[in-house]
Order: structure tokens, then sequence, then C-alpha cells
């Protein structure tokens, strides 16, 4: 057993009750050490329920899950010491300096004052928030409040990080700051990063590997490439003016691809050449007196990668700011 | 991708051997008090109200205080014990406060992921709660001396009044801290701390214990803060009395005793992992 591996197997958590809920349904998975694992999912998936077994706060009803090569229920202080963790709710007392919280928690974990204070300068700088050493944490910004809860994550030097939606509720450029220090933490200390997401692009970008979890199952497992490529296919996408119109559309396309999707006003029909297939698919819709508003084509995403296994898209309204911002970076870069 | 360029250097867990529990107390008090101390505000209604009633007491009832037998001294040094008393209560509920705070913005839930002592997180609210509560006290008896009260044991009985109206709020903060981490709601803790004020009235609030009958000198009896308020009167207006001393003190460690288990209870559920 590697001291920086998560081990996870055959993990449920049923909360009892008049309506049982099952809040993660038999999880399997293992990070490898030094990688950064994305647990992709909508919200109440049992993404946070997962973290919250994996860092001790809550007991699995079965299964099994090492952490650093501890169990997380019958050796919890050794996971405590070994695992760093920023849950999604920040855990900060507002009228408290970052310095004082940053000492206090380096010394709750046993070091002496002049090392806690030593170690505390250190965090500072490295999630940049050597300016606002004396202000009060009430005073920050949600990036600067997310930053120094990293720094408390990793007071204790551990070898496993969890981060619980890292980046929810942060502004583009904050989310950017955030994902940056994350790459950081993993490349140069090579601290293997657990985090969950609701943001297809955040997996994309930062993780190894990917498991998008729906209702308390794994639906798929993989590198964001290797998922993509797995779709093996490009789809045009038609947006018609009404969903009646669409589901029309798609009755018209359905035996030129190899898949269709319908979702609301939007018909994606899958297929291998979709390029070629245009001209076809223009004269076809013609003939039924169908005309899309809007003709696109694409690459497989991740997002068509969760709608694949999940049967729905994730909606999550900053995401859809944020990839906005994304694609306009993308066309100044072009 | 090469990860692991660098190694951390990380100790063998679970050898070094953690703090002791003096030290996690010490440390979470005074986080406590520095949080507390910036907000002044929710600390000074507590002083006001208790001051306010020390003059209202005396200038409603200081001149008919000389037909009321019993008092042994001034009608001041009768009354004065109720306003540290009744501050010792709306006090207790300060500590309280910064706890359920914490558990509010998950600070509680941060420090439950470092190896802290247990004990610690509830120790620590209500030491920071009894320093604050010495700082009232003190306060309401140098109000009184400005008044004219004139302690019949000194400067040293000055200090025993104010270190049995601590040693009463201890008790009373244990009760309140248990409420915060059983409710984990500010307004149930608040509404915690209002409970024992009714306390105040069965017991020899206004005229001394030989006065009252029935069943109000039964509930006085098995009051806490009748003995309290009994050792006292004694040290501002009679003197020295061993035995009032040691009743009370038996009295607030019975209380605080009873308290302290309560709140280790509603620590352990809170803490429970489900």
């Amino acid at each position: 057993m590697k001291d920086r591996e998560i081990i996870v197997e055959d993990l449920v958590k049923s909360y009892p009750g008049k309506s049982k809920v099952t809040a993660v349904d038999g999880v399997n998975f293992k990070v490898d050490e030094g990688k950064i694992f994305g647990f992709l999912g909508p919200n109440g998936a049992g993404k946070s329920t997962t973290i919250k077994i994996l860092t001790t706060l809550a007991l699995p009803s079965s299964g099994r899950a090492l952490v650093g090569g501890f169990d997380v229920v019958s050796q919890a202080t050794d996971v405590r010491r070994v695992a760093g963790v920023a849950l999604q709710e920040i855990g900060i007392d507002p009228l408290m300096k970052s310095m004082e919280l940053l000492v206090l928690q380096g010394r709750l974990f046993g070091a002496s004052k002049a090392v806690a204070t030593a170690r505390a300068r250190e965090l500072l700088e490295l999630v940049q928030l050597t300016e606002a050493i004396d202000r009060r944490a009430g005073t920050y910004s949600g990036g600067m409040r997310r930053r120094l809860d990293l720094a408390l994550a990793l007071v204790q030097q551990p070898r496993i990080l969890f981060l619980d939606e890292p980046t929810t509720g942060l502004d583009p450029a904050s989310r950017r700051d955030v994902w940056r220090e994350v790459r950081r933490l993993n490349r140069e200390l090579g601290i293997t990063i657990f985090l969950t997401t609701q943001y297809l692009e955040e997996a994309d970008e930062l993780a190894d590997t990917v498991a998008i979890i729906v209702a308390g199952k794994i639906v798929a497992e993989g590198s964001p490439a290797k998922l993509k490529a797995a779709m093996g296919e490009e789809s045009i996408n038609l947006v018609f003016e009404t969903p009646e119109l669409a589901e029309k559309g798609r009755a018209t396309l359905e035996p030129m691809g190899n898949r269709t999707q319908l979702d609301r006003d939007t018909v994606r029909l899958y297929l291998s050449k979709a390029a070629g297939s245009i001209p076809t698919v223009i004269n076809r819709l013609q003939n039924e007196g169908l005309a899309p508003i809007s003709l696109t084509l694409t690459q497989p995403t991740l997002d068509d990668v969760f709608l694949q296994v999940a049967g729905q898209r994730l909606v999550a309204s900053e995401a859809v700011n944020s990839r906005k911002t994304r694609s306009k970076e993308r066309e100044e870069v072009k | 991708m090469d990860t692991n360029m660098y190694v951390l250097p990380i100790e063998k867990p679970a050898v070094k051997k953690p703090l002791s529990l003096p030290v996690h107390v010490f440390l979470l008090t005074m986080r406590s008090l520095t949080s507390l101390l910036r907000t002044p505000e929710a600390l000074l209604p507590p002083i006001a109200i208790s001051i306010f009633f020390l003059v209202i007491y005396q200038s409603t009832l200081g001149k008919a205080a000389g037909s009321i037998p019993g008092i042994g001294g001034s009608y001041l040094g009768f009354i004065l014990p109720l306003s540290i008393v009744s501050g010792s209560l709306s006090g207790s509920g300060i500590a309280a406060q910064n706890l359920v705070r914490d558990i509010e913005r998950g600070y509680f839930d941060k420090l439950l992921l470092t190896p802290v002592r247990r004990a610690a997180l509830l120790l620590a609210p209500i030491m920071a709660g009894a320093v604050i509560l010495g700082i009232q006290a003190a306060i309401v008896v140098a109000v009184g001396l400005i008044m004219g009260l004139k302690p019949a044991t000194g400067f040293l009985g000055m200090l025993a009044v104010i270190g049995l109206g601590v040693l009463l709020g201890i008790g009373f903060a244990g009760f309140t801290v248990s409420a915060a981490l059983g409710s984990g709601s500010a307004a149930a803790t608040q509404g915690a701390s209002f409970l024992f004020f009714p306390l105040t009235f069965l017991a020899p609030t206004f005229v001394p214990l030989s006065l009252l009958s029935g069943w109000l000198e039964v509930a006085a009896k098995l009051n806490p803060i009748t003995y309290v308020l009994e050792a006292m009167r004694a040290l501002l207006n009679t003197g020295w009395d061993g035995n009032a001393i040691g009743t009370s003190i038996l009295a607030c460690l019975g209380l605080a005793v009873a308290m302290y288990a309560l709140a280790v209870f509603a620590l352990s559920v809170r803490t429970r992992r489900t």
C-alpha cells in the first residue's frame, strides 16, 4: 500500500428513515499516487457525502476506504494527519486574521509556536495572501477566502488533499487562480488530490482521471481524453424554434446517424463524418419544411460524455458563464 | 506527468505525542477571546443591563430597605450581588454564542479535523466566557464602589465576590454550551440562556431568605443562586463567613459538574460520526 493512494471499495452510505436515501451506492475507485482525481456530478449526486466519509467526518454504511494506507473508520486520527481537507463551506472564523488561524491550526497539529509561525508564513506566501496578513478573514474576497482555506488544509503537510467543490461560487478569474494553485501543489509537492466538482471544464482542466457520479453510482471513469475518445463521434447540433419542431427534426434525421439526442429545442445527431453530411441534413429537413435556427459542429466534449452516460445535461449556471469565457479565450488565441 | 519531483518531508503519523489538554484549552480559549473581543457590541449589553438594574434597584428600594429586617448592612451591599448574578446569567450566553457561530460557519468542523482534544472544544468557550464574566463582575463592583459601597471584607472580599460570580457563570455556561452543541442554532442558544432567568427570582432576590415562605422558600433553598447571593451579601455587608462561602462554592461546583456532564454528552452527540 503506497502512502499517497486512495482506495475505495463498495462504499455505501444510506440514511435510514421513512424515505430511505442512499446517497452513495456501491462506489469503487482508486486514486494513484500523485494524481489528480476529479469526482464529477450534479448537486446531490453523492460527491460531498463521499468526501465526508473519506475525511472521517461521516461513517460509511458499508464498504471500505483507505486514505494514505489508513482505514477511514478505524484509523481516523491517522487519516486526519495525512490528509488535508478544504470543504465546500469554508470553515473560517471571519473575525480572525489569516496568520492567527494558520498558527492555531499548526499548533493544534502539535507544532511549536515558532514552527507553526514559520509554516504559516510559508503557506501565506504559497497562496499569495501575504498582503492580507493583518486583515480579518471576514474582509477577504471569495477567492482569497478559498486560498486561505487551502492554506489551512496544507498546515500539517498532507500527502493527500481533499477539495470539495473548490471553485463553486467563484468568478472565472478566481477560479483560474485556484486551478493554478491546485496544479502547482500537485506538480511541485507531489500531493495526491481528490476534488469534487460540478463543472465539466474544471474536471477537464485539472484531473488526470475523472469519475462521473450520478445518483450515488459511478457511471463512467477514465482520463478526460479517454472518455471523450470513447464517444468516437462528432455531432451536428441543430437548434429549432420550439421543442416540438426539434422533435420533428429528430424524427426526420434519426435514420442518418448512429444515434440522436433531443435536449429541449436542440437535436444532436451523432455520426462519424459530420461535416460531409451537412448538405444531406439540410436537404432532409427542407423536404419536411423544417428550418433550424442554428447549426453547429462539435467534437465530443466531457459535456457529451456526461450527457451520454447520465442521460441529462450537467446544468450549473456558473459553468455556463465560464464556458462562454473559455470559448472567448479560445477565439482570442486563434 | 512528472508529479513526484519533490517529496514532502512527512513525519511518521501518530508517533508524535499530542499536546496536553491544558495547552489545547489555552490555545482555543485565546482564540475565543480574540474573536469575542472583536465583537464588543455583543459584550456591552450584559454589562449595561447589570449596571442598569443595580441603579434601578438601589434607587427604588434603597430607602425602603430600612424597614426590611435582616439586610445586615447597606441595601447596596445587599442588592449588588443580584446584579452580578444576573450578569453571570446573561454573560454565560456569550461563550455559547461564540461556539454556535463556529458551528454555523463550519470552523467547528475544521477544528474537528485536527487532532484537538475533544474536551478542549468544550472547555475553551467556557473559559473564555469565565474571563469575560470576571471583567464584567469587576466593572459592576467598581460601579458599586462609586455609588458608595463599603465592603465589610475589603479588597479580598470584593475579589471573592467576583470569583463567586465567575464560578456560578461557569455552571450556566456549561448549560448554554450544551444548548449550542445540541441545537447548532443561534436562536435556540439564545433561548436557552433565558431559561435560567426565572431562577434569579426563585431566590432571596429582594429580601433576605428568612422573609420567604411557602413554596418560594422551598424553591429558593434548592436554588444554587440562593447560596451565592447569601455568601456575596455576607462578604459585602457583614464579614467573612466561612460557612456561607463554603456552601456557595459547593453549590456552584455541583451546578458546574452537572452542566459539564451535560455538555460532554451534547458534544459526543454532535461529534458522533453517522
